[in-house]
């Protein structure tokens, strides 16, 4: 039995004052008469030294009656008769537990767990529970059909002990994703009925790095509300590092520097940093670290300069309070070096023929050297040169067995690059096209010819169909070579001139291909050398005839290394070593790496290739975002002050009690049971006084 | 006063008296000579006395005694704290009996006798005499029941001054039970007015001890008042101011030579009565003013 009002059952003390008044000694009823009072004074009553209560059943009636009266008062009512019609379905709750790395900072995941247990402990055997994690994606840990399996004591404690098993990774923070994912699991779940979708528990630091972009535009599904758990770090300030990314026109000649942002978090007490290189073994910076001054909110580029006499690899950041974003991996790109063989009759020193402008166009850059090899057209190329190279320029006429090697190059995937300056080079053309129809004439035109019709989906010319880049008319060609493009076997026509001659031609052969440009870009035929679109068609043509790229070697965590620009899949399989030293064979088929869950650097054998993988610089970013931010977005954020779940939960139940009561009205039997009770008490008491009182009149008749 | 009859009553007791003095009041007559005063103008002539003219020729006025013996007022309180008692009787019927007697024994003497009772104010008056019948009166006005709710000695004894202009014997019976803030002017008026005055409290023996041995609701017989009074832890107090308010009215009566005598209702009245006379002879020799009731003192110690 409960009681609404359980303070009225200290009337129960007053039991206590029927037994007083019984044990003081009752002499009213009898009186004397006296002369005169005039020398008494009135005595004060006293409790009567007798330890025997006389009228037991009396006694027993008005402490009976004061205790049926504190117990009405107190308003009694029956709990096992109550029955929470609402919670008899349960509620679905889907934990969404932050394991990003901002949750590695001092107290936040022991903080996390405190925040799932006392969840948990507030679940009634009705509700389904499931636990996600999310960091870059949703990680289920423990499902609903688990939940559901495991039997009812154990639940919780199973699904804490899979928390508990976990531990807040690298990745960046896509809470956007996880909350859209959650939320679509539980409308999936949940049924039609949005009052049985359920509720998402979202407990997070919600630092500012957290990704909520995918949530612009996505439709909230109804019934389904985010009660948000924001953890409170202890250090509010942080500061972050970050690697800058060289142009690729930097200096080769200066010395090689890293360029570091270092980034204060806004409301940061510490603003004076140190930034070096660092060894492996964390025993401290190597050399003198750079001491930098960085104002809370602002951030600052330094370089740090990289001495490639030591193999360092990290940069340490000290003077923050936290320490999970401080190190950050770097390693030099390695440069790519390419080889283009020049086959003319010129000199790279004459400003008038090809070879000075061809030299010119491939400028060396810290990511990529380009080198171009002259040979006279007489000369035979030395094999270990042709095999480096890929592509291969012609500007004179070859002999026969020349032709038949560059052609033998271009039939084994090669590209030949053959720009007609000379009318002698008809039969050249044809051997390496292997057609005795080509006939070439030359064309003087009388002013001069412009590229009227470019191919801009060919990739040699993709990065000038911009409209802003793909104005060719000014260039000028004086002289130029008409060759029937019809009479050359799969020959596929880039660019046309203005009168409608083919400029440039492709013509596939075997794996590679022979490209035919029917001018020079010398001054003497055009003035293609002269203009801004020469270099990036050079390279253009470079590239697509089978180069790599330049490889970046900078990855966050998560991200998707493709191996594919590392290896060919024909090659032997590969081995990855990550960071930790722990090695993973790669399988032929996998094309994309994925396993970039630590940062650090990877290492990937045959060929021997490094790439590193660092923090997402959002992690870094670790001042809260207001909870606002997610109202904004559409979603239903239940407010959970600190305090308020539990006065919800006194008032809820205080209420049901107060319903329970209003139902049972168990007071009312109390108090007629009083009344009854007070009633025979007086017929008792009156029966009693006219029994003592009967003596009393006899003497006095 | 197990005789219901109050003039019987009192008859027993002084006849029980002269019984035990062996003298009998039935002698003499209080008309005597006391002296011979020369003769001056405006003396009554019929006062002359001729034999002595007749002897010396020289006129002389012959002076007797008063024509009456006595002239005694008994003041009997009638208030309701004289209608207690603890003994069977109460105060007011052995102060009716003690001022019975009295009255009896000086009617006997040929005294004139005259009564005034009283509560909180004068009720009934009586003026001194002796004539046949109003011994009767006297004892019919004594024994009306006591009725008043309160005691006021002043009153009376205000009105005794007023009325009483010749010298007499004031008895004042009462058990004084009331404040004494006004008693001593009126007692000392009294005695002024040169009244032998004897002033006779009586008290219950209950009162007097106060032996009440369960705790009650004592009522007032006055005022109906109603105190819930404990014996045991109040006697002590009441004793002490019973005991300070009789020294107050003892002390008082001493100071003006007033004789004061305290009877509880338990003594004999005989014993009552002897202590009565004791007592007058005793306040005669002290003081001489008082040489006047002669006849009494002669005759009773004779």
């Amino acid at each position: 039995m409960s009681f609404l009002t359980p303070l009225f059952l200290l009337g129960f003390l007053a039991v206590g004052l029927p037994v007083l008044f019984h044990l003081i000694r009752r002499t009213t009823r009898e009186r004397k008469t006296f002369s005169s009072l005039m020398f008494l004074l009135p005595s004060p009553p006293r409790l009567t030294q007798r330890s025997r209560i006389e009228h037991l059943l009396l006694l027993l009636l008005r402490c009976l009656a004061i205790c049926c009266l504190a117990f009405g008062f107190a308003r009694p009512f029956l709990k096992e008769a109550m029955a929470p019609p609402a919670d008899s379905n349960g509620k679905r709750i889907l934990l969404l537990v932050d394991a990003s790395a901002s949750m590695r900072r001092a107290n936040l995941w022991p903080d996390a767990l405190a925040k799932v247990d006392s969840i948990l402990r507030k679940t009634t055997p009705g509700d389904q529970v499931a636990l996600f994690t999310f960091d870059r994606q949703l990680n289920p840990l423990f499902g609903f059909d688990q939940w559901t399996g495991a039997p009812v004591g154990e639940r919780a404690a199973l699904l804490a002990r899979k928390l508990a098993e976990t531990s807040p990774g690298w990745g960046s923070t896509q809470l956007g994703n996880a909350l859209i994912q959650a939320a679509e699991m539980l409308a999936e779940a949940g049924g039609k009925t949005p009052s049985q979708r359920g509720r998402v528990e979202l407990i997070t630091d919600l630092q500012e790095g957290s990704h909520l972009e995918q949530l612009q535009g996505y439709e909230w599904p109804k019934g389904i509300e985010v009660a948000i758990d924001v953890l409170k770090p202890r250090a509010a300030s942080n500061a972050s590092l970050q690697l800058v990314s060289d142009s690729d026109d930097s200096d080769t000649k200066s010395a090689a520097t890293v360029r570091v942002r270092v980034t204060n978090t806004a409301g940061a007490k510490r603003e004076q940093f140190k930034i070096g290189w660092a060894r492996s073994d964390k025993s401290g910076f190597v050399g003198k670290p750079i001491e930098v001054y960085v104002p809370a909110g602002q951030s600052r580029i330094l370089a740090l300069p990289a001495d490639p006499a030591e193999s360092l690899d990290r940069i340490l950041l000290q003077g923050d309070e936290e320490e999970f974003d401080n190190v950050i991996f770097a390693i030099p790109p390695a440069t790519l070096r390419l080889n283009v063989i020049y086959v003319g009759a010129d000199s790279e020193t004459d400003p008038k023929r090809p070879l000075y402008f061809l030299k010119r166009a491939f400028q060396e850059t810290r990511h990529q050297v380009v080198g171009v090899t002259a040979h006279h057209s007489g000369e035979l190329l030395p094999a270990p040169e042709v095999q480096a190279s890929s592509l291969f320029v012609l500007t004179a006429a070859l002999s026969p067995e020349s032709t038949g090697a560059m052609r033998d190059q271009a039939t084994a995937g090669k590209t030949v690059l053959v720009a007609v300056s000379a009318i002698d080079m008809q039969q050249t053309l044809r051997g390496l096209l292997q057609t005795d129809n080509l006939k070439l004439d030359e064309v003087r035109p009388s002013n001069y010819a412009m590229l009227g019709d470019l191919d801009f989906r060919h990739p040699i010319f993709a990065s000038f169909a911009d409209p802003r880049f793909s104005d060719f008319t000014k260039i000028h060609f004086w002289k130029y070579y008409r060759l029937d493009p019809t009479a050359l076997t799969g020959a596929r026509v880039l660019a046309h001139f203005d009168s409608g001659d083919p400029a440039l031609i492709e013509i596939p052969t075997g794996k590679g291909r022979i490209l035919v440009l029917t001018s020079g870009w010398q001054p003497e035929c055009s003035q293609l050398a002269l203009s801004s679109k020469f270099v990036p068609m050079m390279y253009s043509i470079l590239e697509s005839s089978g180069v790599p790229a330049p490889l970046p070697v900078q990855y966050k965590v998560g991200d998707v290394v493709p191996l594919a620009a590392f290896a060919k899949s024909e090659q032997l399989a590969m081995t990855m070593q990550f960071p930790d030293g722990s090695q993973c064979p790669l399988g032929r088929d996998e094309t994309n790496f994925t396993r970039t869950d630590i940062p650090g650097i990877y290492a990937l054998s045959t060929p021997s290739r490094q790439f590193v993988v660092n923090l997402d610089p959002s992690e870094s970013r670790t001042a809260p975002l207001p909870v606002d931010e997610l109202e904004r977005l559409g979603v239903p954020v239940l407010q959970k002050p600190t305090d308020a779940p539990l006065q919800d939960a006194e008032r809820k139940r205080r209420f049901q009690n107060v319903e329970l009561e209003n139902r049972q009205k168990l007071w009312r039997w109390f108090i007629a049971g009083t009344l009854v009770v007070l009633l025979f008490e007086t017929w008792l008491a009156g029966r009693t006084a006219r029994r003592a009182l009967e003596p009393v009149s006899m003497s006095a008749g | 006063m197990n005789i219901r009859n109050l003039e019987l009553r009192a008859r027993v007791v002084v006849e029980g008296f002269w019984n035990g003095i062996h003298r009998s009041p039935y002698h003499g007559f209080s008309a005597e000579f006391t002296e011979y005063r020369q003769y001056t103008p405006d003396d009554d002539p019929r006062y002359l006395d001729w034999k002595v003219f007749a002897r010396s020729d020289r006129f002389f006025v012959k002076k007797f005694e008063d024509e009456t013996n006595l002239r005694c007022y008994l003041l009997s309180d009638h208030s309701r704290s004289m209608d207690y008692g603890s003994l069977g009787y109460t105060k007011a019927a052995y102060a009716s009996t003690l001022a019975a007697t009295l009255a009896y024994f000086l009617y006997l003497q040929g005294d004139a006798i005259g009564l005034l009772t009283f509560d909180e104010q004068i009720r009934e008056y009586l003026p001194a005499r002796h004539r046949t019948g109003h011994l009767r009166h006297l004892m019919l006005a004594l024994e009306k029941p006591a009725a008043g709710q309160a005691t006021d000695v002043g009153a009376p004894l205000k009105r005794i001054v007023e009325i009483v202009r010749k010298r007499g014997l004031i008895v004042l019976i009462s058990d004084f039970l009331a404040p004494l803030d006004r008693l001593e002017q009126n007692l000392s008026a009294l005695a002024a007015c040169g009244h032998e005055v004897l002033v006779v409290q009586v008290l219950d023996p209950a009162e007097l001890s106060f032996d009440f041995k369960d705790a009650a609701m004592f009522q007032d017989v006055e005022s109906g008042r109603v105190l819930f009074i404990d014996p045991r832890s109040a006697r002590r107090e009441y004793l002490r101011k019973l005991e300070e308010h009789r020294e107050g009215l003892r002390a008082t009566c001493q100071k003006l030579g007033i004789s004061w005598q305290g009877l509880a209702t338990n003594r004999p009245l005989e014993l009552a009565l002897f202590d009565f006379l004791r007592e007058r002879m005793q306040q005669r020799s002290k003081s001489q003013r008082f040489a006047r009731p002669r006849h009494m003192t002669g005759k009773a110690t004779a």
